[in-house]
């Protein structure tokens, strides 16, 4: 028991250690990399050799005249102490921008895939109940049709439509410039109406899917031999509806969700750069574009040990939910 | 035509004490609103504290028969009919006439089922004794009481009671889950126990072991079985009597040693000669050629003609109604007294080495 939790938190940490070292060598591995660049203008300008070293060093916790092992072990030592270099682009600490994008994008994602699970959950017990009906019908034709539909041309359609045509919802930005930036009414407000896009957006397509996935799993549930043994042992519909038929369905969902949580974080580098919201997504297209590797290694890094963790939770907390799966037993990561 | 000794189709046991304590008269039920029988005409009485043993291949109807004696029939199918249920106050209802809330209380306390495939008849994400509390609440009984008896069940059942009722479904082997599932079908004490192949999933050993206890619960708390399988050797080591269903009816009611040694009806024959038996050689051993109809188009007549050797022109033309061939015994073939004469029951002749079994004489 023990021991499959020590070896499930030890894997977390070779991940994270792994996805760390790679994002190492893809800066020292890619060609014509922002340093060269500056190294040049540096020196251009006439910036002595030494200074131009130590100021690249400083930007990327690496000496470029050690050797590589050495700029490995200062880069990962950097790393350990939370420090991720500076950003090239926004001359400040990487680590700060991180700090300041990343409660954007994790409420936007958090909140929409919640909404995700809740009600696609609700829409396809529903539909479930009522199979073959029209209801049932209708739903599914709309989810298979929002399923097809990327996020992202919802989220222009969106934009276009309620905040440029009706300007009911603001077109940028995560809050407002006249809101002072503390925990007040006004600030909440304002940093709702600028994330309803992005979450509805980020919001319809996916839960269309879950609503199937979850007809899918109810309607199989309730064709099972245990639903009708509760019937004639004469429990309460509303009983074999929630212990029964709900939480067997919802149950490999669960795992879903934790994943997902994971991977929609990568997806908002679109859904932020459509809504100009200045979230981890945001900063990263921003890195990409000025080729601002510090930063760029910065958002990758997060992201990946994001849904590093959303694995690492799914894999402890599954054993709880689902009995069937006792930890220890066997050593698949869900 | 021949006579008709019962030409109700019903059998009045001239012996019954107590008299039966259930009824199924003409029970019927039918899909796609009529076009498709998957119980014709069923009538079979169960006498209390007996128990019945219901034989029949799969794809019979004999889990429509279970079923249908809790008005439980999965839907869309329609049950017509009559279930009557003889209280043991001497009061009757007809199960059929029952509203929701008297079908639900009846189910499980007055007569309960146990499902083949034990394992799938628990929710996978509750423990045993969840399971337990909350049938017990469900029929608003004292569940500490409740509780108190399903350990007694369990441990009648050689089971540790903390243990199951505290494991997981699939924590437990097939064998006690199967048990554990007798125990929840007896927890509310009820006088009728519907077994719709119980023992279908376990081995050998677990099949006889489950037997033995059975025959041991019946004994203790007066129970009256109904047990159904396609296993005509293992219900024979149990049963008091016996009725094979063949194409969603039943063809032949007797008492067990009756139906085993003198059955008048050629499929229950030919179903006693394909069985694997100690007495008589392998090579002994026939199988029924052709197979059973199905559900719709069933043919006219009776509905094992068209593999019945001694088939004429009357068999696929009238339906045969129940004969009465023996003392309690009841059969529906036409020709039940040629049935005997010619299809010879191989574990008799054994001895004298007769080569074929008879069978191959058809029409």
């Amino acid at each position: 028991m023990v021991n499959y939790y020590v070896r499930r938190t030890a894997r977390v940490f070779v991940t994270i250690f792994l996805v760390a070292s790679l994002t190492f060598g893809l800066v020292r591995l890619l060609p014509g990399g922002p340093f060269t660049l500056l190294r040049a203008q540096l020196l251009r300008q006439g910036v002595p050799a030494d200074e131009v070293d130590a100021r690249i060093a400083n930007l990327q916790n690496i000496r470029p005249d050690e050797p590589l092992w050495m700029q490995y072990i200062d880069y990962m030592t950097a790393l350990v102490q939370g420090n991720l270099g500076e950003s090239i682009s926004l001359g400040e600490p990487v680590v700060s921008v991180l700090a300041r994008a990343a409660p954007w994008t994790v409420f936007v994602v958090l909140v929409s895939t919640i909404l995700v699970f809740v009600v696609g959950i609700f829409l396809g017990s529903l539909q479930a109940y009522w199979e073959g009906g029209r209801f049932d019908q209708l739903v599914t034709g709309v989810s298979i049709s929002m399923m097809s539909l990327p996020f992202y041309v919802v989220a222009v359609l969106l934009l276009y439509v309620f905040a440029y045509q009706f300007g009911w919802l603001p077109t940028a930005g995560t809050i407002s410039n006249s809101v002072d930036r503390s925990l007040s009414v006004p600030f909440v407000v304002s940093a709702l109406k600028h994330s309803i896009l992005p979450i509805v957006s980020y919001t319809l397509g996916a839960a269309g899917g879950q609503a199937l996935a979850m007809r899918g799993n109810s309607i199989q549930v309730l064709g099972n031999d245990y639903v009708q043994v509760a019937r004639l042992r004469g429990l309460s519909d509303g009983r074999i509806a929630t212990r029964y038929v709900a939480r067997n369905a919802i149950l490999p969902l669960y795992t879903g969700f934790l994943l997902l949580l994971g991977f929609r974080l990568g997806g908002t580098v679109i859904l932020e750069q459509i809504f100009s919201y200045t979230g981890l997504g945001y900063y990263m297209i921003t890195a990409l574009n000025a080729n601002d590797y510090p930063l760029m290694m910065g958002t990758f890094l997060v992201i990946t040990v994001a849904l590093v963790i959303g694995v690492y939770v799914a894999d402890l907390t599954y054993s709880r939910i689902d009995p069937r799966i006792s930890a220890g037993e066997s050593d698949e990561a869900y | 035509m021949a006579s008709h000794t019962t030409a109700d189709g019903r059998y009045d046991d001239p012996t019954g004490e107590s008299g039966p304590i259930i009824e199924m008269n003409n029970a019927k039920v039918t899909y796609d609103g009529g076009e498709t029988f998957v119980l014709d005409d069923v009538s079979l009485s169960v006498e209390r504290n007996e128990v019945v043993g219901v034989v029949g291949e799969s794809g019979s109807g004999k889990s429509m028969l279970a079923s249908a004696m809790l008005d439980a029939i999965p839907d869309p199918g329609q049950l017509s009919g009559e279930v009557l249920y003889h209280r043991p106050d001497g009061t009757t209802v007809d199960v059929l006439e029952l509203s929701d809330e008297e079908l639900r209380q009846f189910r499980w306390e007055e007569v309960a089922m146990v499902f083949q495939g034990a394992m799938s008849s628990f929710n996978p994400t509750m423990k045993i004794g969840g399971h337990f509390e909350e049938t017990l609440k469900a029929h608003d009984a004292r569940v500490p009481e409740g509780m108190e008896f399903a350990r007694e069940l369990l441990s009648d059942l050689y089971l540790d009671p903390e243990r199951i009722l505290d494991s997981y479904p699939h924590e437990l082997s097939g064998g006690m889950t199967q048990r554990a599932l007798i125990a929840l079908s007896l927890v509310l004490e009820p006088d009728v126990l519907v077994m719709d192949e119980p023992t279908a999933a376990l081995d050998l050993l677990m099949q006889r072991s489950i037997l033995t206890l059975l025959e041991e619960l019946q004994q203790k708390y007066d129970l009256t079985m109904v047990f159904i399988t396609h296993d005509l050797p293992l219900v024979a080591a149990l049963a008091d009597r016996m009725a094979v269903m063949y194409a969603f009816d039943l063809i032949e009611v007797a008492p067990r040693d009756q139906l085993i040694g003198n059955s008048g009806h050629p499929y229950t024959r030919a179903l006693l000669n394909s069985t694997p038996n100690l007495d008589a050689p392998l090579s002994e051993m026939r199988p029924i050629e052709g197979q059973s109809p199905a559900p719709v188009n069933v043919p006219a007549g009776c509905s094992y003609a068209p593999r019945c050797p001694l088939a004429t022109d009357e068999c696929r033309e009238v339906d045969p109604d129940f004969y009465k061939t023996g003392d309690g015994h009841r059969t529906a073939c036409h020709r039940w007294e040629e049935a005997r004469e010619r299809i010879t029951l191989n574990f008799e002749t054994a001895g004298d080495g007769a080569g074929s079994g008879g069978s191959e004489g058809g029409s």
